[in-house]
Order: C-alpha cells, then structure tokens, then sequence
C-alpha cells in the first residue's frame, strides 16, 4: 500500500497499467492452457528487509502486497487455484520475536481478509488454509476457521494457504486419513488403497493437479513445498533470482506466457503424434487384412 | 487384387493429413533437434499456427469467459489476433534465447571436457569448498534415430554419469528413468559400466562398485569381485568405491501407496495403533525401502521436470539442469557441483 504511492507519479500511470493487465489477463486467458493451479514459494521477504534497511516484520508485510498483486493477475487469467507458502512447520526454529511477527501479521491479514472481503469478494476466492493447524494458538485458529467458513462458497477460485506446513507432513497426513478409511469400510471388497486416494486425501485434493510451481530468491529446492505434487510428470517448475518482494506482475506475466506458449505447442504436437500412430496402427491392421484375404483367395 | 489396391489409396489418403503439419518452431526447440529448426520452417509454422488459431475461433464463439461475462465474437477474436502476436515475439524471442544457450553450452563443452581422465575430474572438483554425499541423476531414453539414442545411448550415459561421479569422490548415485529400463537390463550396464571404468582407470584399477536395485532389493558387485574364489578376502581388500541405486517410477508414489497398504493391513490386525503413524516412521521405511535423501539432482533435459521422481526424497534436494541441454554431458555434472558448493542450506531458517 505504501508501495502505491511511488508509482503514480505520471498521472494515469496506474490506470494504464490497469488496463495493459487486463488486455494481458484476457489475451492469455483466450489460448485455453493457463495453468489450472499454479503454487508459489515466496522466498525472500527477509534478505529484501535487510538489503533495503527495513525490519524483518516489513519485509515479510511488503511481500505480502507481492502476494496480493500476483494473485490478481493469476486469478484474471484464469488460474483456477493458486497455493502459497506462507509457513512451514520447520519455521518455528526462528527467533520466537519473528515468529511472532509473523503470526501477528497472519492474524491482521486474515481478520482483512474476512473484514473487507477485498480480494475475496471480488474475485469470489475460497480461502483455505492448509497444513497443521494443531500447531497455531487458539485464537488464530478460530479466526482461520472464520475465514475459511466466510468464504467457502465462493466458486470461481481458490487460494490454500499452506500455513504451518510441510509437503512431508502432508503425505503421512494423508496416509493417515487413508488408513482410517480402510479400517472404517475394512468389510467393503470395492475399497482399494491407490495413488488416487492417497491424492484425494491430501490438503490439495480436491483441487485441480498442479501445473506451476514458481520459486523465488535463487534458491534451488523445494523445501518441502507440496513435493508430492511436484514430483508428478509433466509439472513445470520456474526457479527466479529474484526476492519475493521484488517480484513483480510483469514477471508473472512472462511466465505465464512461457507456460502458455510451451503448452499450446507441445499439446499440439502430442495430438499430432497420436494422429500418426492412429494411422500407422491402421496401416498395419489393413496389412495384416489383406494378406488375410490373400490366403483365403 | 481389388483390395489391395483400394488399400493403397486409403493409406494415401491416410497420410496426407499429416503433410499439412508443419511442427511447430516451439516444439523443434523443447525436443531439441536442429534437423527441423531451419528459419523459413519455423516462419512457415508460425503462419500454420495463426491460421489454426482463427479457425479455432471461429469453431468456438463463445471462445473465453472473463468473470461470468461472456465475451462477444469480436472480442473472441480480436483477443485471440493479440495471442497469435504476443506468441510470434516470443517464439521469435525464443528462438534467439535456443540459439545463445545451444552456443552457450557448447563452449560449455570444450571448456570442460574431462577426456575420459579420472585426474582432470579431481582437479576440478578439489576447488570445490564442499560436495554432495549423495547425488541423482534423471535420464531419458531418447528416440532410437537419435544422437545417443536407444538403450544404448542410455546404457552409456548412466555409465558416464558413474565415471564422473566415483571420480568427484562421491559415494552413492541414484539413477533415475521413468521406466525403470536400466533395472531391466542390469547385466548389460554392468558391462558397460565395467568398459566405461576400465577406459578411465586402465584395466588393473578398476574401482569397486556396486549396483543396488532397491525395489527387488537385489545388490551387484564388481564381476571381478565374484570372478576370485575367496569372497571374504575380496571385500576387505577393495572397499567400494561408489554405489550405485537405480531407481524408475515405481519407487516413488507406488511405494508410498503400498506403504500405506501394509500399515492398513497392520492396523486391521491391530500390530500398529494409527497414532503410530508418524513422520518418523514413514522416514524410516521409505529409506530402508527406496533410499536416502539426495544431497543435488542433476537433469539433463531442456527444462526440469521430475517425471515423479520419488517424492519424499526431494525435499531439501537442490536441483540443477542447463536450459536447452538435452545432453547428458560432464559440463552440467560440473556445474552442477560447482552451484552446489556456493549454495548454504538452512532449514526453515
């Protein structure tokens, strides 16, 4: 928000960014390959504080403004479902003080979130949070639940805040639900434990699979962010040398290109290829008839 | 005679569809093969593809939504023209971007060309600050008309890979393919590994290996190893130098699925109490079952992709690749130890 003011110093500057991002949001949105769920590991709150003298707890609040603006422009062009890692569960090895700060600022902005309904309510986002909420206080919990009960009918796309969380935990989690499940239908012979219901049980499994994982900050893995989803083939993965809070729409927008671009054509191709072996498969068929009809002449 | 005839025609008629398309320039540049990348070819796929696009329009009116409102035809289209636009500059765009990194990694490659000597590996890996304990490669069978194709070309580049590896010092590799060809001909990477060993090292130093398959939990030795009549005399006098696990898709979901399974079936003869269930436990199994964590995976494919490698074992895992490559080349192993040095790990902090 302080951000905002920086921006306009040109006047109509901000209108006609505006407008540029919708003609992008709908150009992207018409090729019909956005990615459907797209998850971003927003890394770099805290170096961005330190580079530019600020404190820690405006660092992680100026990637939060980020967070908002990308969003935006992922939820025009039709993402359907977008996961952010907010916290893990290895983050409680902080200092207590930043931890702190951070569940504050959690606490401000999801009591923002159900209050305005900003983001919520006019793009209608089903905010979910995700992870192992056992591990929060009381009070934050009851105003997570709030949030996610406030907003649960909203249909046209969904945010999973990964809270405290960790991709490992979520697999056990899911394993866990999934043996339950077994010892609750143990007399039903239709009911097989499969990758499809381990999938169906995780935090994300009513979602749609995902299709982007965007990182920032340089850094190379995935520290444990939904690695069970990642490591299915076919999910493209964006690695970026940049801090979070540097991060900006414009940069979002290439890659949402780059991803539209890669897909249309390679999704083209793949329909071709299975054109071709259609028709060399009925070639061979047609071979084997007619030597068929051969013999029997 | 009639039918054979009338076969012929229908093949004709089968095939001409297909000399309509013209492969796109995008998808020459993701598979990587300069046979198809000429410029008046892409140009030509670039037309190909603006005119598939309009027809596509024209077949689908109500073409996008944007928040419940519909989109006019004309809207459709004049959105669908400024896709086909912001997709030529960035194919154009992409095209200088292959060109660079294909110039860029060839000089790549003449800078670090190991020539098949285990000492010019050592010397670069000794500037390194710290290596991987463990590292992973993923690898691809390509086509069989292709350079370094075939089962061959994938026998080769996993003996490669291992070369490079016992010669950095580092003790454990995974192999990973999709398909798990290389656990199915395990004999025949033997060999090449042995050729490949026997090239580096000269015959009478060959290191000793081994080749774990940890899905069937079967272990390979050396075949000198087995060759000597006293085992035990064998194993105190050549310690391993590197193993070797080879990995394929069924190592990675399907075993936590089957996991899940025996802890089902646990919990149904009440062995295992569900709160027994713990991140803990699930570790432990998962490492006896598929292996342990690897400290940075390599892949030598245009853009990462994981193709569902193992999903617990990535996760403090850094990944490297080339943008482009499509190689399995020394300068990415290199590369990839070098950005491995520079990087700190830090745990939630």
């Amino acid at each position: 928000m302080d951000n905002q003011s920086t921006t306009s110093s040109i006047p109509g500057y901000s209108l006609t960014l505006k407008w540029i991002k919708n003609i992008f949001s709908r150009t992207i949105r018409v090729s019909r390959n956005v990615p459907r769920h797209v998850g971003f590991i927003m890394d770099g709150n805290r170096r961005y504080a330190r580079r530019n003298h600020l404190q820690v707890k405006e660092g992680h609040e100026a990637g939060f403004f980020t967070m908002s603006k990308i969003l935006e422009l992922c939820y025009e062009s039709g993402v359907e479902c977008a996961t952010v890692y907010a916290f893990s569960i290895e983050n409680f090895k902080r200092s207590p003080h930043e931890v702190d700060a951070l569940m504050k600022l959690a606490k401000d902005r999801i009591r923002q979130i159900v209050a305005s309904g900003e983001m919520a309510e006019k793009y209608g986002i089903k905010v979910r949070i995700i992870g192992d909420l056992s591990l929060l206080d009381k009070e934050l919990r009851d105003d997570m639940n709030n949030a996610m009960e406030i907003t649960k009918n909203n249909k046209r796309a969904v945010l999973n805040i990964c809270f405290p969380y960790t991709g490992r935990e979520e697999i056990v989690h899911s394993m866990q639900n999934v043996v339950e499940l077994a010892q609750a239908n143990s007399d039903d012979p239709k009911f097989i434990i499969d990758e499809q219901l381990i999938n169906a049980n995780l935090y994300t499994g009513d979602q749609p699979p995902l299709d982007l994982l965007i990182r920032t900050s340089g850094m190379v893995r995935l520290s444990d962010f939904m690695v069970w989803q990642v490591s299915n083939k076919g999910v493209a993965i964006e690695l970026i040398d940049c801090l979070w809070p540097d991060f900006g729409p414009l940069r979002m927008a290439w890659i949402l290109l780059k991803f539209v671009f890669q897909k249309s054509f390679s999704n083209r191709n793949k329909k071709m290829e299975d054109e071709d072996l259609d028709i060399d498969f009925n070639e061979e068929d047609q071979d084997e008839i007619s030597i068929k009809a051969k013999k029997s002449a | 005679m009639d039918k054979i005839q009338g076969n012929t025609l229908s093949r004709r008629t089968g095939n001409e569809p297909m000399t309509h398309h013209i492969p796109p320039p995008a998808v020459a540049v993701l598979k990587g093969s300069q046979l198809n990348n000429n410029k008046t070819k892409s140009v030509k796929a670039l037309g190909a593809s603006m005119f598939m696009n309009s027809n596509k329009a024209k077949e689908l009116p109500h073409g996008g939504e944007f928040w419940g409102k519909p989109m006019s035809k004309l809207e459709t289209l004049l959105y669908r023209t400024l896709l086909v636009i912001l997709y030529i500059s960035y194919g154009l765009f992409r095209y200088g971007q292959y060109q660079y990194n294909k110039m860029k990694l060839r000089i790549l490659n003449v800078i670090y060309n190991p020539a098949s000597t285990p000492q010019l590996i050592r010397q670069d890996v000794r500037k390194l600050e710290k290596i991987p304990k463990r590292i992973a490669a993923i690898l691809e069978m390509k086509p069989v008309g292709f350079v370094g194709g075939g089962l061959k070309g994938l026998l080769n580049d996993g003996s490669e890979i291992v070369c490079w590896t016992v010669s950095a010092g580092i003790k454990h590799l995974m192999l990973y393919d999709y398909d798990g060809i290389l656990q199915k001909n395990v004999s025949e990477f033997q060999t090449e590994i042995e050729n490949k060993l026997t090239q580096y090292y000269g015959p009478g130093n060959v290191p000793n290996y081994a080749i774990k398959i940890p899905h069937s939990n079967k272990i390979y030795y050396n075949n000198h190893a087995e060759k000597t009549d006293d085992d035990e005399n064998n194993k105190k006098a050549g310690k391993i130098a590197i193993e070797v696990s080879l990995l394929s898709n069924r190592d990675g979901r399907e075993t936590i699925v089957d996991l899940t399974k025996t802890m089902a079936d646990l919990c149904s003869n009440n062995e295992l109490k569900l709160s027994d269930i713990t991140l803990q436990l699930v570790d432990s199994e998962l490492v006896h079952l598929v292996g342990k964590e690897p400290d940075l995976l390599l892949y030598f494919g245009p853009a990462l992709d994981l193709q569902g490698f193992p999903p617990w074992q990535i996760r403090l895992t850094e990944f490297y690749w080339e943008t482009d490559n499509n190689e399995v080349t020394y300068s990415v192993f290199i590369r990839g130890l070098k950005q491995y040095a520079g990087c700190k790990i830090n745990v939630g902090k």
